[in-house]
C-alpha cells in the first residue's frame, strides 16, 4: 500500500506570481497566485488590499446633511455614484422625495457617468490587454490568425480585419484608442450639465439639485449626446467581432474567468412617477427602476425586491484586518417592516480595525472585508459579483422583462436598445442576449452594451425632463427637516456595480454608516466560510491560454480576468516575477501518510 | 483608540462639523414659500433669479410656461 500511495503521488511544480500593485484609483489590490506552468493553469489565487480607508469610522458623530459631500470622496472616479447613493439614503431618512425634474436631471446625470466611465475603461484601459501590441506580445499566433480574420460588421465600423480592430485599440496611436478619449470628455460634459461637477458633484443635495432647469440646459445635453452617439454605434459592433473572435480562435477561452452565474444589481435610475423613499414600499419603487435591481443565481432570478436585497446582506470576516463587532451595540434590530435584521447587517456594523501583519499563507490578508448575501432558502453566503456592473445591470434587467420606454426594452431573455439617428449613422437597434457564462468575456461585452442602454436611456430622460419644462414645473428641490432619529438606505449602481450607503442617526448625528461599493464584493478575500472572493474564483483553477513560458510570461490572461471585473481603473500594472520562486507541492492522497515535500 | 489603531490627540471634538440647534438650516420646511418667485405646485416665476424688475422677464402670454433666467 505504502508504495502504491507513494506512486499516486502528484508533485506540482508551482511559481510564485503577484501583481502588487493593480493600482486602482483607491487602494491597492494584489493578486497573488501560484502556478502550474507544465499544466497551464492557475492553482491558487488571494486577492488582498493594503489600504484601510475608514469612512464608516470617521462619519459617526457628523452632520448626516454632509454625508454625501463626505461619501464623494471615496472615489476619485465614481465619486458621484457614492453622492447619489448617499442621497437616496437620505431622502428615506428625513422622509422626503426629489421633484420629478431634479429625479430627472440626478438620472441624466448619473446615464452621462456611465457612458463616461464604462467608455474610458473599455476602451483606453481594458482593450490594452486586446490591442495589436500586447496579443503580439502574448499570443503571435492569435494575431496572425487575426490578420487574415474578416471583421463581420466592417461595413459598420470601417475596420476590414480583427487584427485592424486591434491595431485601432494599440494606446496612444490607435484611432478608436483616441477617439474614445475624446468621448470621455464630452460625456464628462454632459455630466457636469447636469450635477455642477465632476467627479464630486456640487449641485446635488438630498431633496434634489440646485441645477437650475432651463431649456438650454438640455438642449446643450442633447447635442453632445448626439455627437458621442456616432462612436457608440460603431464600438458595439467592435466589441461584438474582437470577442466572437477570441471564442473562436482560442476554443475554450470561454472559461477564462468563468464562475458560477452569482450575481447582484442594486438597480439604477428612479423613476419619480413610482419612487416616495419609504422603505415600506421599497419593493415596489425599486422594481420601478430603470435598471432592475436582482439577484441572478445559477442562471435564474432568485429577487428583484429591494427589501431581500437588503435584509440578505451580511458582511462576514474570515481574512480582513478588523476585530469582530460580535459584542458591539445592536443600531437596528428591526427593519420598517418589522422584519428582524441581522447582526451582520451594514446597519449594525461596528468596524473595529486591526493592522496586522499580511499572512498569505492561512491567516488574515486584506483590508477589504468579505461582503456576502444570504440566501435564506439553502442558508448559503453567496459571494455575489457585480459582473463588472453591467454585466449584472443588463442580466437582472433582461430576466425582471419590466424596463419599457421604446428606447430600452427588456424581453424576459434579452435588452433591445433603440438608437434613434445621429450625424453619420442611421437608426440601430442592438440586442444584449443573456449569455450562457459570466465569464471574462462577456463581462467586458456587456459594459459597452450598456453604453448603449445609457446613451437610449438618456433620450427618454430628456424627454420626460423637457415635458416638465414645457409645463413651467420647474421645481428641482424639495426642503426638509432633519430628525432627531431615523434610518435610512440607498441602493444605487456604481459605475462598476452594486452600491449600497446604510445610516443610522441619533440625536441628529450620524450613529452609524456604512457604503458597501462594488469592489468589496468583487475583491473580498476568504471569508469566515472559507469561501472565496469573486476575483479569488475567477481566476483560481483557471487555464492559461498564453504562449509566453514561465520567463517572459505577462500573466495577460489573469489580467484580462480581473480587469473585466473594473476593479476601479487598474491605470497602471506593475508585476515582478523575478526568477520565479519554485515551490513544491506534493499532494498525499493517503490520510496520515507523511511525506516531506 | 479607534479599534487598535492608537491615534494621536483630537484637535476638535468629533462632533464639531454637526449642526448646532437653534442655528438657520436653509433647507429647513417653510423655506420654499418663503422665497421669492417660488410657487406652490412647483411653478416659478422670473422673480426666482432676479430682483430687478423681474416682471419684466415674465412671459407676455399667461399661458406660456414660465422658465425664469438662470
Amino acid at each position: 500500500m505504502t508504495i502504491r500511495s507513494k506512486e499516486a503521488q502528484e508533485t506540482r511544480q508551482l511559481v510564485e506570481m503577484s501583481w502588487d500593485p493593480i493600482t486602482r484609483i483607491i487602494g491597492n489590490l494584489g493578486i497573488y497566485t501560484k502556478i502550474d506552468f507544465n499544466n497551464n493553469e492557475v492553482v491558487e489565487c488571494k486577492s488582498t488590499s493594503s489600504l484601510f480607508r475608514g469612512y464608516s469610522v470617521f462619519m459617526r458623530g457628523k452632520d448626516p446633511r454632509d454625508s454625501h459631500f463626505i461619501t464623494s470622496r471615496i472615489c476619485g472616479i465614481c465619486g458621484d455614484n457614492h453622492a447619489t447613493c448617499s442621497v437616496y439614503a437620505q431622502n428615506m431618512a428625513y422622509g422626503i422625495k426629489t421633484p420629478p425634474l431634479g429625479e430627472w436631471i440626478i438620472n441624466l446625470g448619473e446615464a452621462a457617468e456611465y457612458m463616461f466611465d464604462h467608455t474610458l475603461f473599455q476602451d483606453n484601459l481594458v482593450f490594452v490587454d486586446y490591442c495589436e501590441q500586447i496579443v503580439k506580445e502574448t499570443n503571435p499566433s492569435l494575431l496572425r490568425r487575426a490578420e487574415t480574420t474578416e471583421a463581420p460588421h466592417a461595413d459598420v465600423h470601417g475596420y476590414r480585419t480583427i487584427a485592424d480592430i486591434m491595431r485601432a485599440f494599440n494606446p496612444f496611436t490607435g484611432a478608436m484608442y483616441r477617439e474614445a478619449l475624446q468621448v470621455s470628455r464630452v460625456t464628462r460634459e454632459m455630466f457636469c450639465l447636469m450635477e455642477g461637477r465632476h467627479v464630486h458633484p456640487s449641485t446635488l443635495y438630498p431633496g434634489g439639485v440646485g441645477t437650475v432647469a432651463t431649456p438650454q440646459l438640455f438642449t446643450d445635453y442633447l447635442s453632445r449626446l448626439l455627437r458621442v452617439l456616432d462612436f457608440i454605434k460603431k464600438v458595439v459592433p467592435v466589441n461584438d467581432d474582437l470577442f466572437d473572435f477570441f471564442y473562436e480562435a482560442l476554443p475554450g477561452y470561454e472559461e477564462v474567468g468563468r464562475r458560477r452565474i452569482m450575481l447582484g444589481c442594486w438597480g439604477s435610475f428612479q423613476d419619480p412617477a413610482v419612487v416616495d423613499y419609504d422603505y415600506r414600499t421599497m419593493g415596489e419603487w425599486g422594481r420601478g427602476m430603470f435598471v432592475t435591481p436582482g439577484i441572478v443565481l445559477d442562471g435564474e432570478l432568485r429577487t428583484t425586491s429591494l427589501v431581500d436585497i437588503n435584509l440578505g446582506i451580511r458582511i462576514l470576516l474570515g481574512s480582513s484586518y478588523y476585530d469582530d463587532w460580535q459584542n458591539e451595540e445592536i443600531f437596528v434590530s428591526h427593519d420598517p417592516l418589522g422584519n428582524p435584521v441581522d447582526r451582520r447587517h451594514p446597519w449594525n456594523q461596528t468596524t473595529l480595525p486591526k493592522p496586522q501583519k499580511r499572512d498569505l499563507a492561512d491567516g488574515n490578508y486584506s483590508w477589504v472585508m468579505s461582503p456576502r448575501w444570504y440566501d435564506d432558502r439553502t442558508g448559503d453566503h453567496l459571494a455575489l459579483d457585480t459582473g463588472g456592473g453591467a454585466l449584472a445591470r443588463l442580466w437582472t434587467t433582461a430576466l425582471a422583462g419590466i424596463v419599457d420606454t421604446g428606447f430600452v426594452r427588456a424581453t424576459g431573455h434579452s435588452v433591445e436598445i433603440n438608437l434613434p439617428k445621429s450625424t453619420l449613422l442611421p437608426e440601430m437597434r442592438f440586442e444584449w442576449k443573456v449569455p450562457q457564462w459570466s465569464n471574462t468575456i462577456e463581462r467586458n461585452r456587456a459594459r459597452i452594451y450598456f453604453i448603449a442602454y445609457s446613451a437610449a436611456m438618456a433620450f427618454h430622460f430628456l424627454d420626460k425632463a423637457m415635458a416638465e419644462v414645457r409645463a413651467g414645473r420647474t421645481k428641482v428641490f424639495t426642503d426638509f427637516d432633519v430628525p432627531d432619529d431615523a434610518i435610512g438606505c440607498g441602493f444605487h449602481e456604481a459605475v462598476r456595480g452594486v452600491l449600497s450607503h446604510h445610516m443610522v442617526i441619533r440625536d441628529g448625528k450620524i450613529a452609524n454608516y456604512h457604503p458597501y461599493p462594488p469592489t468589496p464584493w468583487n475583491a473580498s478575500p476568504r471569508d469566515s466560510y472559507g469561501t472565496p472572493g469573486p476575483y479569488e474564483d475567477a481566476v483560481q483553477g483557471m487555464h492559461i491560454f498564453e504562449e509566453n513560458g514561465p520567463e517572459n510570461f505577462k500573466g495577460i490572461d489573469i489580467m484580462r480576468t480581473v480587469r473585466s471585473f473594473d476593479p476601479c481603473l487598474p491605470c497602471g500594472v506593475h508585476m515582478y516575477l523575478g526568477d520565479g520562486k519554485v515551490l513544491k507541492q506534493v499532494h498525499s492522497p493517503t490520510l496520515g501518510t507523511s511525506v516531506s515535500g | 483608540m479607534t479599534g487598535n489603531i492608537k491615534v494621536g490627540r483630537p484637535q476638535v471634538r468629533p462632533d464639531a462639523p454637526a449642526h448646532l440647534k437653534g442655528v438657520h438650516e436653509g433647507n429647513a420646511l417653510g423655506n420654499y414659500e418663503k422665497q421669492p418667485g417660488h410657487l406652490p405646485g412647483g411653478f416659478s416665476t422670473a422673480a426666482r433669479s432676479t430682483g430687478i424688475n423681474p416682471r419684466d422677464h415674465d412671459p407676455i402670454d399667461p399661458a406660456m410656461p414660465n422658465l425664469s433666467p438662470a
